[in-house]
């Protein structure tokens, strides 16, 4: 049972700027490739008059990531749009621990107690069997 | 001959028992074991996999991070073997070095793959104006463990 965390992707460019070339380049060539294969991420293409071309990423957190794609060829792009639908959306910052687990311990957590004889049986100086 | 302080080594002496009576202790201990895993009386079981150079200690429904590449697409289930230790709450099954590929099942599903967050790594040497700064991001993969299975087929 795996979601792909991607919701949609929203490609913003307009037609005339001389930057967004790789990016019509990309929606007549590969982009259906990239639709056929990554079949529950929605691609929405949308030319607009913008500055510059954007590709939003939407997740299902609510992250929101946008990357600029000016000058970028192709092949760049779809390797951005792959790595996009690969990640899911948390922040990207140092992460302390590579591991997370609910249940840390099975047999019971380690303390100093463990695997020692109880006090009873053990002669000390005071506790003498009366 | 005298008896001074160097005779006996200082830690207390232990006296191994029969090899006979050892066999026997050691198949009854394999069959009850064999039983309780063929009934399924164990509760929770936790494994030590060695994965990506490192070992990993990993109950079911686990994260773990590695910093390299698999060429596993997202979504698939990847099977580990190299299984070193599996236990439950009552018996653990250590291996030398490795368990059976037939003893144990560790399953594993691909989450994410992300980028590590921008490392920066810089040289700079005083008085003689030389800095260079380089950002690296490594790939990552994300795995979420999802099962681990063991099957009573001791000997």
């Amino acid at each position: 049972r795996y979601v792909r965390q991607l919701q949609r992707l929203q490609l913003l460019f307009s037609p005339t700027a001389a930057d967004a070339r790789g990016a019509r380049q990309f929606v007549e060539e590969a982009a259906l490739d990239f639709a056929r294969r990554h079949p529950d991420v929605v691609l929405y293409i949308s030319p607009c008059s913008g500055p510059a071309p954007l590709l939003l990423a939407e997740y299902l957190n609510g992250t929101v990531r946008e990357e600029l794609i000016a000058s970028k060829t192709s092949e760049e792009i779809t390797q951005l749009a792959t790595k996009l639908a690969g990640q899911s959306g948390l922040d990207i910052i140092r992460i302390r621990k590579p591991f997370h687990t609910d249940n840390p311990s099975v047999q019971g957590q380690w303390h100093p107690f463990t695997n020692k004889p109880s006090v009873l049986t053990v002669q000390g100086p005071r506790l003498q069997p009366q | 001959v005298a008896k001074t302080s160097l005779t006996s080594p200082p830690w207390p002496e232990v006296k191994l028992p029969d090899p006979v009576e050892e066999a026997k202790y050691h198949a009854e201990v394999v069959q009850k074991v064999n039983k309780m895993i063929a009934t399924g009386q164990y509760g929770r079981l936790f494994a030590v996999v060695h994965f990506a150079s490192k070992q990993w200690k990993i109950t079911s429904e686990d994260l773990i991070m590695m910093d390299n590449v698999l060429e596993a697409e997202c979504g698939d289930r990847i099977r580990m073997e190299k299984v070193l230790l599996v236990g439950a709450d009552d018996f653990t099954l250590i291996g030398r070095p490795l368990l059976g590929k037939d003893l144990v099942r560790v399953e594993a599903t691909v989450i994410e793959k992300t980028e590590s967050w921008p490392k920066i790594n810089m040289r700079f040497w005083k008085r003689h104006n030389y800095q260079r700064t380089k950002i690296i991001m490594n790939p990552q993969t994300v795995l979420r463990i999802n099962t681990i299975e063991i099957f009573p087929c001791l000997s």
